[in-house]
């Protein structure tokens, strides 16, 4: 898994711009969250795909967009993952480490998991 | 103090906008109101695919970005297809559609079409006005994005609220900036190293070579190294091809000596170009044996379609004066020249050019020598186009310009007329098809009514004829919607507009119909009748290389090419 972090213009038009290279390259996003950064007028788009040379070939294609101020593929391994698990309580939230989170949901019954966010 | 629309037009000028291309329409209203009273030169094509092909035809031949200008839905429905054009084969251009006001918008308001999202994936760049205060800067932005870097076409959709609203001095006087590409040449010795031990070099030239015109540098380098030049389409007339060491088009139609340059070399160096699947055949056969120097000015087109490279980021222009002052020994492919140059000599297509039914390669061959020096060709797609391409010899101040990318036959006739207009003192001739020339005739009336004397030569099999080579060649000659059984009488189609028009049915009177058409005031058609059976050959099958080719009557005894 690959995660790629862009540093973007917040306005509207911007997501189909950057979606459309992944679509046109046929890359499918695992995961994506996106959102208002440190920046005014700036947002951060946090996302994952799963080939390292799917990434490499979408990156150029992204960094020429006019919309986008930086893309990088980021080191993932110390990023944090989150999950959503169907428990007795009702639904939880679990957070740790990639390899954390993926061992919980093993563990938890496959047909109780809801959604898995990996590396965000 | 300022309507948005006196603005825009206040920013046309600023930019040097000598002429602009296009059909206006109820959102369009304001600003064409303003245009009354400037003196931009408009011209009103009769379809809004041919504005943006005449925007693209003008800025070929003026290195200056084309303006077209369509109204909002079907509008900018119709542009589509000029701007992709344009797109593929990184033309400067600047698309103005209109939209219908910011308070409908969205709401499936009459003639309203989502044309952003439309325009997205065709365009570097394209921008949707919905606040007035920053209408100016996108403008200028537009601009500057169109002919920075690798040239494009930039589209602004402007709602016609922004064209009432007030614009102020201040927000009219800000100046924007957009980012330049970066330079990397940080393999640049790298790449002289495997220039300088090359045994067989060759170059290969694409678009890019033609944008920053680096011909007369490549020229040099080509000498210094003793390297063959070979061009893609889009290069064709960058370098001149008069010249011993000027191959000619390589590709699925290419000159033989061309493809065989190409695939024969020990080191590649391929300027400008984005080596695309008509060019290199069979991905993964390609350049196999041969180590590549890929120069481009997008670091994305660098290891996209051909892997395994030095790369080099820069303007063609910059990077062969680069090479040039750090190259030293080159005196290794003394043989190699010697014997491309010898096989260029003896690569010439074995067509009995005074047979009958008239042949196209013998009305190329005729314009080839009786077109001017300054003459500007363009061509539909298709047949016509790969004729041109592989028998049409530009040289000197002779310019070629097709639509190479995207493929868009009807291009050819409204891009002569841009380019007619961007340089009027010369001969621009177009190269067209029956089927091609059908999705645009109604162009005349704009050529006429603008007095642009263009020359259409219509090569008439009454086929469209390149899928029929193709349904020929690889669907056992099962024809299916290639035949034209009721075309027009073009000779009267063209008098009909107010064109002059001749009919040319005998090889002996090809070059005297030329040399008439080309001292036309008026518009000219010559409608050449020509063999339906001949086909465009050697070709090299789609996806193979070139063990595959299919010659004809090619004789080319080089080996494989």
């Amino acid at each position: 898994m690959e995660v790629m972090m862009m540093l973007v213009y917040d306005q509207p038009g911007v997501m189909q711009r950057v979606m459309g290279e992944f679509n046109r390259k046929r890359i499918n996003v695992e995961t994506i969250v996106v959102g208002k950064c440190e920046m005014p007028e700036r947002a951060r788009i946090v996302l994952s795909i799963e080939d390292r040379e799917k990434a490499m070939s979408v990156i150029e294609h992204l960094r020429a967009l006019h919309e986008v101020i930086e893309a990088d593929l980021v080191d993932h391994t110390r990023h944090e993952a989150y999950a959503l698990v169907q428990a007795k309580e009702g639904v939880c939230r679990i957070t740790g480490t990639v390899e954390e989170v993926d061992s919980m949901i093993r563990k938890s019954q496959p047909e109780r998991y809801i959604q898995a966010m990996n590396a965000i | 103090m300022m309507k948005g629309a006196r603005a825009a037009v206040e920013l046309l000028e600023e930019q040097n906008v000598k002429v602009m291309f296009g059909i206006p329409g109820g959102v369009l209203l304001p600003f064409y109101d303003e245009l009354v009273d400037s003196d931009i030169r408009h011209i009103l094509p009769r379809h809004e695919q041919c504005a943006g092909h005449m925007a693209d035809g003008y800025a070929r031949v003026s290195k200056k970005p084309g303006v077209c200008v369509a109204t909002s839905g079907p509008g900018a429905t119709n542009l589509v297809t000029g701007v992709a054009t344009a797109f593929m084969d990184s033309s400067p251009m600047v698309a103005i559609t209109g939209q219908v006001a910011t308070n409908v918008l969205g709401n499936d308001a009459f003639q309203e079409a989502d044309s952003f999202s439309l325009m997205m994936p065709v365009t570097k760049h394209n921008f949707r006005v919905t606040d007035p205060k920053v209408f100016p800067e996108t403008m200028k932005k537009a601009f500057m994005i169109a002919t920075t870097g690798r040239y494009g076409p930039v589209h602004i959709d402007i709602p016609v609220d922004i064209f009432q609203a007030e614009i102020t001095q201040e927000q009219m006087d800000r100046e924007v900036r957009v980012p330049k590409p970066k330079r990397n040449l940080a393999d640049l010795l790298d790449a002289i190293k495997l220039l300088e031990k090359a045994e067989r070099p060759t170059i290969m030239v694409g678009g890019g070579v033609a944008w920053s015109m680096a011909g007369p540098e490549i020229v040099r380098l080509a000498e210094m190294l003793m390297a063959p030049i070979v061009t893609t389409l889009m290069a064709k007339g960058s370098v001149p091809e008069n010249h011993p060491l000027v191959l000619g088009v390589c590709g699925m139609h290419g000159r033989q000596v061309a493809n065989y340059a190409l695939n024969n070399c020990d080191v590649l160096l391929a300027i400008g170009t984005r080596f695309s699947d008509r060019v290199t055949g069979k991905l993964s056969e390609f350049g196999t044996k041969t180590k590549v120097v890929h120069v481009d000015i997008d670091s994305s087109e660098i290891g996209k379609n051909v892997k395994g490279r030095v790369g080099l980021v820069g303007d063609a222009w910059t990077v062969v004066n680069a090479l040039i002052a750090g190259l030293q020994k080159r005196v290794k492919a003394q043989t190699w020249r010697d014997r491309i140059v010898q096989l260029n000599k003896d690569c010439d297509c074995d067509h009995d050019l005074r047979s009958e039914p008239l042949k196209p390669q013998k009305v190329i061959f005729e314009l080839s020598k009786n077109l001017p020096e300054d003459a500007i060709v363009t061509t539909e797609v298709g047949q016509n186009q790969m004729w041109a391409a592989h028998f049409f010899k530009c040289y000197g101040k002779r310019m070629f310009i097709t639509s190479g990318g995207l493929g868009t036959m009807g291009f050819g006739f409204p891009a002569a007329l841009g380019a007619k207009v961007a340089r009027p003192e010369s001969v621009v001739l177009d190269i067209a098809g029956d089927g091609s020339i059908q999705m645009v005739s109604q162009e005349f009336a704009t050529a006429v009514e603008n007095d642009i004397p263009v020359v259409v030569c219509v090569l008439n099999n009454g086929w469209l004829g390149m899928v029929k080579q193709w349904q020929k060649l690889f669907y056992g000659s099962r024809y299916m919607a290639t035949k034209f059984a009721g075309s027009p009488d073009f000779v009267k189609l063209a008098e009909a507009y107010g064109a002059d028009a001749a009919r040319v049915e005998r090889p002996s009177e090809v070059a005297e119909a030329i040399r008439t058409a080309c001292r036309s005031e008026v518009p000219y058609l010559i409608d050449f009748v020509i063999d339906p059976e001949e086909d465009v050959l050697p070709m090299t099958p789609p996806g193979k290389t070139s063990v595959d080719c299919i010659k004809g009557r090619c004789p080319w005894k080089g080996g494989v090419a």
